[in-house]
């Protein structure tokens, strides 16, 4: 379901929501179906070509040093090496999880979920001595099912690969680099912006969903927004401005499906819709990074330590719809209303992410202690869902002697309901006269480890605690009253095939 | 009143000229070392060969024209293989400035049998001028130091052919650049060996809990003499200097000393990594006895701490200052020698995917023939890149 499109068949839709909560008397449907999405797990594109050659003694040859790989299947019985003679890398990572909430949400429970992805890159240096190219193709395939859905009714879900079980593809993508210092670079194709915006690096070792793709996009985008697992087509641009200061900026398709109605993920099942009949998403983010190429540091100063700021902003020409009016003047939640959303065009959003190295070991330099933050908004509140998403950490690199490639991470997120999505909850009520709390802020904690046990298998365990569920809505299976704060707990696994 | 007004016109103006002044004499000023006349900082290159080698290691810029190589070349050697396992790297490309293309040079085996434990190429490389090429291997089977072998020394013509390989027990894991006095018909040569009694990387202290630091490194001097049109034989092995920090380690395969340079006076100055110094051994060229650990350090030291950090590879720069290069972030130091003080940093690899930035990026180092810029290398792009003003 979208709330950015308020065409004949959405509106239908929200009739049919409307109906239900009528029948309800529940504002929750408002969200269903709308679970935000994230960056999975990233693969290591390098690790890949860090698979041993010991595949050669047979098919289960690759078990004989399973320790020291960085691939579990090695070389995968030679195509890695082969492959790597034209310049091409092929990585493949599973992730699978389980997370179970043993107090909160609508039930108690657990459920298993997991992602598949292969990414093959080639390096047109390698392949054909063509200078800075890089051609990129990546799939998905998405099992199991999703705990924040099925239990939680949470906003910001648990997982970052909660996605309806499916396979696609996902990136299409040629990237150039031009002009000496490789000062610009383009990429043009099928591509996932959260692969490159909004992105804080400490915060990417969270499980959370909001750790990737924030909540304002994932709500208020149409379909969510091209983001994973979905993708559009689009150029963008990356120019180094001057020290230290990068632009990075492109133009999309406004929608990651050619369709209006339904959801994204089923009416583009497969990744290759290829829309350009719905709007345009543009998007650019100005980069403050130090340290940067030619910084002079002296030996008689304090070093600052290593951060990255970024300022941002998109917009996005698709009709949205408001949230409280119909296009007649009359509330959406009133009877009479026509069901047909007020339209407006288009909407925007601004946004700002910090990543800070606040202490470095001197003795062991792989061990820093890290805080990010990111905080967007969408100022037009009364035509989107969400007007407001923050997140907040710190990250503990290399937290245990000789644990390197370990991390440790604690920190929360934070969503706000639109003044217009609450106000239309409390309308909901005043017609229907049934159980319908406006929907305000929701909140979560989250403590994770990440262990490194191989070079190819992490383990983490994850605990999260989520305050007032989807901004205080009710109970599904109690509607007079609100879902219970969620407490849960979850295992982890990335394995590099 | 009116000499209010001439009183303050003087001052104002007088503090114009002062300012003024201050701004030309600052000008004009001798900068203090090299770094600061590099501004610019580009990618030449891929280092990657035909046959994947990855993870680029030291740099050697040719002298004169010699076999199938020119004047102003540059070699690179590779450490890993294609499947990017450290000291399994078997082959050297040529960088050639005219044409900005990378050629293979040699390709050599992945078992000499003169070689104990294979062929893994690293940061020992020179080029002689009689055209002999002389490059260290600290070979390992699978990456680690679990596997690793005592390597050697290997010997190639001009046109990157092997000829012949030096070993023995004072040749364990060649690591280090090679200091060279080349006089044309014999020359010295000085190498840091830091294989000894090298554990795996999962053998840990129990007290530290990180892998025991082992001080056996040692610098060799070899002395050669070169007969006319034939192979460099080896006259002398000298061990001038031992008990440099050594440690096997999971991600950098080992730390141990790294950058030589010859001074002019036979000073030969050392980078020791681990122990986060830059060290000075007298008399190199003709000492017969080896300098020893003494309070914590082998030699004298001449910079210890501050911006070293895990130094690595080193050479002199204008000014008879020394430029390292920093294995744990992507910075270059200058040191002056004489003074021993480190005059500032520079970030020459920024890469945020690493933590700290750069992180265990940075290995060769060499000057331009113009003596103005210089070559590195970024073992984790796999990339040939320049410094320039």
């Amino acid at each position: 379901m979208t709330y950015s499109t308020p065409e004949k068949g959405c509106v239908a839709k929200r009739i049919c929501c409307l109906s239900r909560i009528l029948l309800t008397g529940t504002a929750l449907t408002i969200f269903a179906g709308q679970a935000a999405r994230a960056v999975p797990p990233r693969i290591n594109i390098g690790n890949a070509a860090e698979a041993g050659d010991e595949s050669s003694t047979g098919v289960f040859g690759f078990l004989s040093n399973w320790r020291r790989t960085a691939n579990f299947l090695g070389d995968m019985w030679g195509l890695r090496p082969e492959l790597g003679k034209y310049g091409a890398v092929l990585a493949m990572q599973e992730t699978s999880e389980v997370f179970g909430n043993v107090s909160g949400g609508s039930r108690r429970g657990a459920a298993y979920n997991g992602l598949f992805q292969a990414v093959l890159q080639v390096n047109t240096q390698r392949a054909f001595g063509w200078y800075g190219g890089t051609f990129n193709v990546s799939m998905e395939q998405i099992h199991g099912r999703s705990l924040s859905a099925d239990n939680l009714q949470v906003l910001q879900t648990v997982s970052g690969i909660e996605a309806d079980r499916s396979t696609r593809l996902w990136e299409l993508w040629f990237d150039q680099k031009f002009l000496d210092q490789q000062k610009l670079d383009i990429k043009i194709g099928q591509q996932s912006l959260d692969q490159e915006y909004m992105v804080s690096s400490n915060a990417l070792v969270f499980a959370n969903t909001m750790f990737g793709w924030p909540m304002v996009p994932s709500a208020d985008l149409p379909g969510g927004g091209p983001a994973y697992p979905l993708s559009a087509l689009g150029v963008r641009g990356r120019y180094w401005l001057a020290t230290p200061l990068y632009l990075i900026g492109g133009v999309y398709s406004g929608s990651p499906t050619k369709h209006v109605d339904g959801d994204p993920q089923q009416t583009n099942p497969s990744g290759t819709s290829f829309p350009l009949n719905r709007g345009v998403m543009a998007i650019a983010e100005l980069q403050y990074v130090y340290p940067a190429l030619g910084a002079m540091v002296s030996p008689d100063e304090v070093e600052p330590l290593s951060h990255v700021y970024r300022l941002g902003g998109w917009y996005n020409s698709e009709p949205f719809a408001d949230q409280y009016w119909d296009n007649s003047g009359t509330p959406l939640a009133s009877p009479s209303s026509n069901g047909n959303a007020l339209a407006h065009r288009g909407a925007f959003s601004i946004y700002a992410v910090m990543d800070q190295m606040l202490w470095r070991s001197h003795f062991d330099p792989n061990r820093t202690i890290n805080v990010f933050g990111r905080a967007m908004g969408a100022p037009q509140s009364s035509r989107v869902p969400i007007d407001f998403s923050m997140n907040f950490g710190f990250t503990f690199k290399d937290p245990l002697p000789y644990r390197t490639d370990d991390t440790f991470g604690i920190g929360m997120g934070y969503t706000h309901v639109s003044h217009a999505l609450a106000k239309y909850d409390k309308a909901v009520a005043y017609y229907t006269g049934q159980y319908s709390p406006a929907q305000t802020g929701e909140t979560y904690l989250e403590m994770t480890y990440q262990f490194q046990y191989t070079g190819w298998l992490q383990i983490q365990p994850d605990f999260q605690y989520i305050f007032n569920p989807s901004g205080g809505v009710p109970n599904v299976n109690n509607p007079n009253r609100r879902v219970h704060d969620a407490a849960v707990f979850g295992l982890r696994t990335n394995i590099a095939l | 009143m009116r000499n209010m007004y001439l009183k303050k016109w003087a001052v104002l103006g007088l503090s114009f000229g002062a300012v003024f002044v201050a701004i030309i004499a600052r000008a004009e000023a001798q900068p203090k070392g090299f770094l600061e006349t590099i501004h610019r900082h580009a990618t030449l290159a891929s280092t990657s060969p035909g046959n994947g080698d990855l993870n680029p290691y030291a740099l050697f810029v040719i002298q004169q024209d010699s076999g199938v190589l020119h004047k102003n070349d540059v070699l690179v050697t590779n450490f890993n293989n294609i499947t990017n396992l450290q000291g399994t790297g078997t082959t050297i490309v040529a960088y050639h400035p005219e044409t900005g293309n990378i050629s293979e040079f040699a390709n050599l085996p992945r078992d000499l049998p003169a070689c104990p434990g294979g062929v893994g190429l690293t940061t020992a490389l020179t080029v002689l001028k009689s055209g002999w090429v002389i490059v260290g291997s600290a070979p390992s089977k699978d990456g680690s130091t679990l596997t690793k072998g005592d390597g050697c020394l290997i010997v190639l013509n001009t046109k990157g052919q092997y000829v012949t390989a030096w070993k023995g027990p004072l040749i364990n894991a060649p690591w280090g650049d090679i200091a060279a006095l080349d006089r044309g018909d014999s020359a010295t040569l000085f190498v840091s060996m830091s294989g000894y009694d090298l554990p795996g990387p999962y053998v840990k202290d129990p007290v530290t809990h990180y892998p025991p630091i082992i001080h056996k490194a040692t610098v060799l001097r070899l002395d050669l003499t070169i007969p006319q049109g034939q192979v460099p034989v080896l006259q002398k092995q000298t061990v001038i200097a031992s008990g440099f920090s050594a440690r096997a380690d999971r991600d950098n395969f080992l730390f141990g000393p790294t950058g030589l340079a010859l001074d002019t006076d036979g000073t030969l100055y050392v980078t020791d990594g681990y122990d986060e110094a830059v060290t000075a051994i007298d008399n190199a060229v003709s000492r017969t006895d080896a300098v020893t650990r003494s309070d914590d350090a082998v030699g004298r030291i001449i910079s210890r701490g501050g911006l070293l950090n895990w130094p690595l590879a080193m050479m002199w720069v204008p000014g008879h200052h020394l430029l390292v290069s920093n294995g744990r972030n992507g910075q270059v130091v200058e040191i002056d020698p004489v003074a021993k003080k480190q005059l500032y940093a520079q970030w020459i690899d920024n890469d945020q995917a690493q933590q700290p930035p750069g992180n265990g990026d940075l290995f060769g180092l060499a000057m331009t023939p113009d003596g103005k810029s210089f070559y590195y290398v970024e073992d984790d792009m796999n990339t040939l890149n320049i410094s320039t003003p």
